[in-house]
Parts: C-alpha cells; sequence; structure tokens
C-alpha cells in the first residue's frame, strides 16, 4: 500500500496538477495565437493569420533601442554582479571570520526589500550625491538586486567541491591566485554560467527599480510599461512578448539542464 | 608561505558595494523622512530635524488604511497561492512519479519568463473589449451589450494576476520540504495503524511546515508592497500602499518626506517578518534543490 497517496487521491492531484499547468500557460498560449492575428484588437472570433506585427516590431526603432538598452545594461551588470558574487561566495563557504551571519545576511538582504523601496532609496542618493539618472545608475541598481541570486547559484556549488584539491595545488606550489585559476574557476564555471544568466535576465526584466532611476535612454520593461497605454500599439507588444518570453523560456531552461550535465562532467572527472 | 587569498580581500568588495549602494541609500530616506535633507541640494545646509512626517504617517487614516489594505490583499493572495502550489508539490514529491524534475521545471518555468509580459497577458484577457469576454459575446454565452465589466481594472484582477505571477515560483520550497521528508516515518505511521489521513495531519504537513511558511513568506514580502500590478490592472480600487510610495515620487505632487515616511514604514514590516521568521527562510538551501 501507497502510505502517501490512495489511488484516487494520486488521481485526483494528478487532474489538478494538469488543471494548474493549464492556468499557467493559458495566457501564454492567448498570446502567441494572437500575435499572429489580423486585426487591431485582440477579441474572438480570429480573423485570420499575418506575420504584420512581428514586422512591425522589427522595424520599430524607439523598440529595438529599448531592447539594446536592455541588453546593454544587463551584460554589464551581470558581469558585474557575478565578479562580486563569486568573491563573496568564495569568502562564505572557504572562510571563517567573526560576523560570518550578519556579513551573509547584509549579502542575502536585496532579496527581501521590497523594490519600491530600493527604487526610490537610489533614487535619493543619486539626487543626494548630485549623480545624474543614467545607464549607469541602472546598472548600479541592478547588480545590488543580481547579486544575492549569484550567492545563492555559486555557494551551494562551492561547498560540494573538496577543499582538499586546493591543499593539494598548494603543496604542489601554486600560489593562491593560480590555485584559484586553475582549480576552483574550472569547477564552478557551470555555476557561474548559470548565475550570469540568471543576473541577466533578472536585469533584462526589471521594472520597478529601473523607472526610479533610469536616465533618457529606457529600458524595455520601461517601453513595454510606457506601450501599454497605447491601444494601437498592443499587438506589437504581444508579437514582441511572444518573442521575449520564448526565448528566455529556451535560454533559462538550456542554462539549468547545461548546468547539470555540465557539473555532473566535472565531478566524474574531478 | 601564503596560500589563502586574505578574507577582506575577497570581501571587500561585494560589501563596500551593498554599503555604498544599499545601506547608505535606505539611510538616506531616513534623512528625508525626519527632514535632514530635502530639495535639489547636495548634503549641504542642515535643516531642522522634525519628525512631523512620522507623526502625521501615524495619524493619517489614509496612509494606514491604505496599508491595512494591502496587507489584507496580499495576505489573501499569499493564502492562495500556498493553497494551490502544496496539492502540486505532494502530488510531484510524493506521488513517486519518474518525472518529477521534468514536471516540476513545467511548472516552475513560467515563473522564468518576463514578469511584465505575463501581466501583459492578463491586461489583454481581462479587458472589457478582451479575450475574454469577446469569447463569451461570440459564442453566445453572454451578450456583447452585457460584458462582464468588472474583470479589469479591480482588487479582483489584482489579486488574481499576482497569484498567477507567484503560483510557479512557491512550490519550489513546498516540493523541497515535501522530497526531503524520511517516507519510513509515514510507514512506521501507517505501521502503527495511522490512516493516511492522521499520516499526514500528524507527520506530512508538520514537518512541511518550513516550507510553507518560507514559501508564505516569499509571496507576501514582495506583493506587499506591489505597484507595478496595481499599476496595470488595479485601477482606483487596486490602488496598493506600494502605488501611494511611488506616486509621492513621480513628477506629479512629489512629496518626498510622506513618501520616505512610508516606504521606511513598508521597509520596518519587512525587515521584522523576515527577521522573525529567518530560519525558516533557509535560503541556501532551497537554491540547491
Amino acid at each position: 500500500m501507497d502510505v502517501a497517496l490512495s489511488k484516487n487521491a494520486r488521481r485526483v492531484l494528478r487532474t489538478f496538477f494538469g488543471l494548474l499547468v493549464v492556468f499557467l500557460y493559458a495566457p501564454i498560449a492567448i498570446l502567441l495565437i494572437f500575435s499572429f492575428n489580423d486585426s487591431d484588437l485582440p477579441t474572438f472570433p480570429l480573423s485570420g493569420f499575418t506575420l504584420r506585427w512581428y514586422h512591425q516590431f522589427l522595424n520599430n526603432a524607439d523598440l529595438r533601442g529599448a531592447l539594446e538598452t536592455s541588453a546593454l545594461i544587463a551584460a554589464i551588470s551581470s558581469v558585474g554582479a557575478v565578479l562580486l558574487g563569486v568573491v563573496a561566495s568564495i569568502a562564505l563557504v572557504r572562510r571563517r571570520f567573526r560576523g560570518k551571519g550578519a556579513v551573509s545576511a547584509l549579502l542575502l538582504s536585496p532579496l527581501v526589500i521590497p523594490y519600491v523601496v530600493f527604487g526610490i532609496s537610489l533614487l535619493l542618493f543619486f539626487h543626494a550625491a548630485g549623480i545624474p539618472r543614467s545607464l549607469l545608475t541602472v546598472v548600479i541598481g541592478h547588480i545590488v538586486i543580481s547579486l544575492p541570486y549569484t550567492i545563492l547559484v555559486i555557494v551551494p556549488r562551492l561547498t560540494q567541491i573538496d577543499v582538499s584539491l586546493e591543499e593539494a595545488a598548494a603543496d604542489l606550489g601554486a600560489g593562491p591566485f593560480r590555485t584559484y585559476r586553475s582549480i576552483i574557476l574550472p569547477l564552478i564555471a557551470p555555476a557561474v554560467v548559470s548565475a550570469l544568466l540568471i543576473a541577466f535576465t533578472t536585469s533584462f526584466d526589471e521594472y520597478a527599480v529601473a523607472s526610479f532611476v533610469v536616465g533618457t535612454r529606457v529600458t524595455f520593461p520601461i517601453y513595454l510599461y510606457g506601450a501599454l497605454r497605447f491601444p494601437n500599439r498592443l499587438p506589437q507588444v504581444i508579437a514582441v512578448a511572444v518573442v521575449v518570453m520564448i526565448v528566455s523560456l529556451v535560454v533559462v531552461i538550456g542554462a539549468e539542464v547545461g548546468r547539470r550535465v555540465a557539473e555532473r562532467r566535472l565531478d566524474a572527472v574531478a | 608561505m601564503r596560500t589563502r587569498l586574505a578574507t577582506p580581500g575577497l570581501l571587500g568588495l561585494p560589501l563596500v558595494w551593498l554599503v555604498v549602494f544599499f545601506l547608505i541609500p535606505i539611510g538616506i530616506v531616513g534623512a528625508y523622512s525626519v527632514d535632514a535633507l530635502h530639495g535639489p541640494e547636495i548634503f549641504a545646509e542642515a535643516h531642522n530635524v522634525t519628525f512631523a512626517g512620522w507623526t502625521h504617517f501615524f495619524h493619517s487614516s489614509v496612509y494606514l488604511g491604505l496599508f491595512w489594505k494591502s496587507v489584507k490583499m496580499s495576505l489573501i493572495v499569499s493564502l492562495v497561492v500556498v493553497a494551490l502550489a502544496y496539492p502540486v508539490a505532494y502530488y510531484l514529491a510524493l506521488s513517486g512519479t519518474k518525472r518529477k524534475y521534468v514536471l516540476l521545471l513545467i511548472l516552475i518555468a513560467p515563473f522564468l519568463t518576463s514578469y511584465l509580459l505575463r501581466v501583459l497577458a492578463w491586461k489583454v484577457i481581462l479587458g472589457n473589449n478582451g479575450v475574454l469576454n469577446s469569447f463569451l459575446a461570440w459564442t453566445g454565452i453572454r451578450s456583447a451589450d452585457h460584458p462582464l465589466s468588472q474583470l479589469l481594472y479591480s482588487r479582483f484582477a489584482v489579486m488574481l494576476v499576482l497569484a498567477y505571477v507567484w503560483v510557479p515560483f512557491v512550490a519550489l520550497p513546498i516540493f523541497v520540504s515535501l522530497e526531503t521528508i524520511d517516507r519510513r516515518l509515514l510507514e512506521a505511521a501507517s505501521d502503527l495503524g495511522a490512516s493516511r489521513l492522521q499520516a499526514f495531519l500528524k507527520v506530512t504537513l508538520p514537518l512541511s511546515l518550513p516550507g510553507v511558511i518560507a514559501s508564505f513568506l516569499f509571496v507576501f514580502i514582495p506583493t506587499v508592497g506591489e505597484f507595478v500590478t496595481p499599476s496595470l490592472v488595479g485601477g482606483p480600487s487596486g490602488y496598493m500602499y506600494g502605488n501611494q510610495i511611488s506616486d509621492l515620487f513621480s513628477t506629479g505632487f512629489p512629496d518626498w518626506r510622506t513618501g520616505s515616511v512610508l516606504a521606511l514604514f513598508l521597509l520596518g514590516v519587512v525587515t521584522l517578518l523576515t527577521a522573525a521568521f529567518s530560519r525558516f527562510l533557509r535560503l541556501g538551501e532551497t537554491a540547491s534543490a
């Protein structure tokens, strides 16, 4: 006898799981359908197939500019967050020091601050310091909010790596930098890549904080938010939405699968 | 021989970054909230520090009322989300299905796509001339002259969208807490004559409670200060505390002192909650799942 679930309960739960998946994916499917619908309004009945909205968004210079701005900000801030995340994770896992609890609480605290509060904090800070809002101010904010995610991905991987590998390298005469470059970095590389992608997608999608510190060059989420107020731009926005969602799904799932495969191989070698 | 990088060298940069761009900015909000700073000048002349903003806030039925309204909305959302995610996580963790990690990924994947775009999807669906109403009219279920008009721009829309956004995310911590339960405990309960329901109530549920509490907080904390979803689908009746903060800093009628007070009050509440329940939040374990 199964002690956790009766046959009927299993059937009920399986159905419930199915319904929840439908609830989660139906809105995405609806966007997909209407991105090909030949009408200015997303309404039933459907009025024929078109690629017009995809053409329109590809030819929309503002939209492309916003996508490029977001990609640039996401690239810089993800690299910054991962650099900080790697050194912080090494310190947290490999070092003993006083106040470790407080330090790790501080490093993870951006996870639990309401973004509206962090957004206005940065706004007032830059204002008080006389720093004009620009791409740089958005990058600074995004590094803060991505940093804890990078630590959460890298720390578990570091704890799996045997300290004796580092000691062996040291015994063989490798200096600290050499040890990190040739032993630690290759072993944590899959986690680092995964952290980069998480930080990149976090930044690329981030609206709340950016809305307070963005300069004159708008990011993609800010463009999107603005476009939602104009019904005539809705169809192209739906088309962009479909593309962005599919790309991010493929990237994130691919990264997760890739990380697991790569770590398994590395562990087999080490 | 020095074989290790010094701890200050490793921790220096991340800590400096968070102190300068996270803690000091929050301190500056504090300065604005008591009038130690205002206007565009740089840390300039000393102002008279006053707690008028705080006194006003604690005597204002408008701001506190709005805060309670947001707390209530956010509580309902968190409860609904946990109630939806728990059975699903239970199914994945305990039914013995072989593809549980694939199914889990299917469940979580929507969370990894753009937040704003998932809100957009509901705006398209719920509008008066949206997908749902036009579908009902087209199929003749409801007359086109009488659309369901309370769908979009309502408190209901805000809570529906927030629940939609957060369900995939909370399934994970609940799944982890159920997955780590030793199955032999359930077998022992069964051998001792407990029914499945009794075993669930006395063994499984209490052991999974940390995951449930963590999930609850993971939803409650971001949603109580939410302003993006209510501004897109909420209308006046879905207006939340976070919108008020955001509006006090917008270009219309800015009031940075009051806005700072509101923001710090929210931060204080969230910090207290996090501290009180920190032992349930074991972030590292959730991340390594």
